[in-house]
């Protein structure tokens, strides 16, 4: 019961010391705001683009042609069984050949075409993993894949989850300063009253921990304020004109919208109220002396 | 109660203290005299675990608190009342809520804060001013607010640095006898001052520093001019 009544006077204090802060309050929201909403872009970015480049890749086909030795429908058992492997399609050499005599009129040769597997991976990372494992199988004498396409994707998805890093890593630490600086200043405010406290025997919790949850508190309203500016941006600009428009790339966006959001916050929330408090504990172990 | 063996302190190589034995014990009223920079902020400090000796152990209650981890000195501070020249009262709190805030802050029930507030406001005589900010306040009655704050949680020790520095010789007097009283309950006091008027009024335990080291130990003293001819 004494615990739950220090923590009750924990939270007073806090709210005391955001209501102290006054306008600088706006401040760190603000900024940590403005970081969080471009974080959150970034996220929902890079979501969206694993989408669309898994979507992309799953379409990407290997192309296996078989030894006539081997009978292709216990090839394409064989080659299902790998984890990678989504779908196999068998291509008889017949089927080809009839293909191909209905565009090329090469009737009156023998059939030159190998049997072959199309073979759908489930992620486009894969693609490059299992070509190699494929060419290994003796029933197997060629594969083919648009190689760079497969690198390409897998680039620029690299280059957007690192720039992302990057992003989020300079805000977050733009933001540590600036909350550090309103705390500090909080603290300066408050230097008469932790000496007295510190004097009469108040524990180092009581002292220190108000700073840590003003600082979580700015996270939490960040987020919150973050996330309803994605919202906003989603329901006016993105649904409204730019789905629409850019029709032909839809999966650049994602599907299920209503799942994605819900991550994008909670990350969202657990790295604002991780930086707040992050800041505020470090600030209030730097500046308060007991 | 308070027992200091052998204990020194310096600062960059300059002695503050220097070897100082001393015992003052339980229920005691002692006057820690001497001019300024003979050692008693050092001493004072050094009680409150503001500062640990160079040298030699101090006690308080039979613990020695060189040996305090800085998460134990809390607990020590609240077996300490400590009271300060420029009071530090909180200045947007009235009186009540000054005295009230370490109970609150150590999660005393708001009954038991509403009724330990009031006893403590009624030893200084404050009762009628329990809803006063401090700057509405006069010096001696900002003191006294002060001395409620420091007895509101019964400490067996009460520590006073130079508590009537602010104050005027009959409003000084008349803290130290507020202090005399609370020590006759049973509560340890140490004051540290160089105001002669009050020593010599009241003719109680003196010992007395200069240049660091322990000048006198009188029981029952008076401020000895000599220590002003330094």
């Amino acid at each position: 019961m004494r615990q739950l009544r220090i923590l009750a006077r924990v939270v007073v204090e806090t709210f005391l010391g955001i209501k102290r802060s006054g306008w600088s309050n706006w401040l760190v929201i603000s900024i940590l705001a403005i970081a969080l909403t471009i974080f959150g872009s970034v996220l929902q970015l890079t979501m969206s683009l694993k989408n669309l480049v898994n979507m992309w890749g799953s379409q990407l086909v290997i192309s296996a042609f078989l030894s006539d030795k081997y009978e292709p429908r216990e090839v394409a058992r064989d080659v299902s069984q790998y984890k990678e492997v989504r779908l196999v399609e068998v291509i008889t050499k017949d089927v080809a050949w009839e293909d191909m005599k209905k565009t090329l009129n090469a009737a009156s040769i023998s059939n030159p075409l190998p049997n072959t597997l199309h073979v759908t991976v489930n992620r486009a990372d894969q693609v490059e993993a299992l070509a190699p494992k494929l060419k290994l199988l003796p029933a197997i004498e060629a594969v083919r894949y648009p190689m760079m396409v497969v690198k390409r994707i897998n680039e620029f998805r690299h280059f957007i989850e690192i720039a992302g890093v990057v992003v989020t890593g300079a805000l977050t630490a733009a933001t540590l300063t600036v909350i550090g600086n309103t705390i500090h200043l909080v603290i300066q405010a408050r230097q008469k009253e932790i000496e007295i406290l510190s004097l009469m025997g108040v524990g180092h919790f009581y002292i220190k921990c108000p700073f840590v949850l003003q600082g979580a508190f700015y996270g939490a309203v960040a987020a919150t304020l973050a996330m309803l500016v994605l919202l906003t941006m989603h329901m006016y600009v993105i649904q409204p004109y730019l789905s629409q428009e850019l029709a032909s790339i839809a999966p650049l966006f994602p599907k299920n919208w209503g799942y994605n959001i819900l991550q994008t916050f909670t990350v969202m929330l657990v790295l604002g109220v991780a930086v707040g408090a992050g800041g505020g504990a470090w600030t209030s172990g730097r500046y308060i002396k007991i | 109660m308070i027992r200091l063996q052998h204990v020194s302190k310096s600062y960059g190589g300059r002695p503050a203290l220097k070897d100082i034995n001393l015992h003052v014990a339980l229920g005691e009223f002692a006057f820690l005299v001497g001019p300024s920079g003979a050692g008693k902020s050092t001493m004072m400090r050094l009680l409150y675990r503001e500062e640990v000796p160079t040298s030699g152990s101090v006690f308080i209650g039979g613990v020695n608190l060189n040996r305090l981890s800085p998460r134990q000195i809390p607990l020590l501070r609240r077996r300490l009342g400590i009271i300060f020249q420029d009071y530090k009262l909180l200045t947007r709190q009235t009186a009540f809520d000054n005295v009230a805030y370490i109970l609150r802050a150590l999660g005393v029930d708001e009954k038991d804060v509403r009724k330990r507030v009031t006893s403590a406001l009624n030893v200084v005589n404050l009762e009628d001013k329990a809803d006063a900010f401090p700057d509405e306040l006069s010096g001696g009655e900002q003191q006294r607010v002060g001395i409620a704050r420091a007895i509101v949680n019964g400490p067996p020790v009460l520590l006073a640095d130079e508590p009537t520095g602010n104050l005027d010789p009959a409003t000084s007097l008349e803290i130290v006898q507020l202090l005399s009283r609370i020590s006759e309950r049973g509560t340890t006091v140490l004051i540290s001052t160089h105001d002669h008027t009050i020593v010599d009024a009241m003719r109680r335990r003196v010992i007395a520093l200069k240049n660091g080291e322990l000048f006198s130990d009188v029981d029952s003293g008076v401020y000895d001019m000599d220590l002003t001819a330094v």
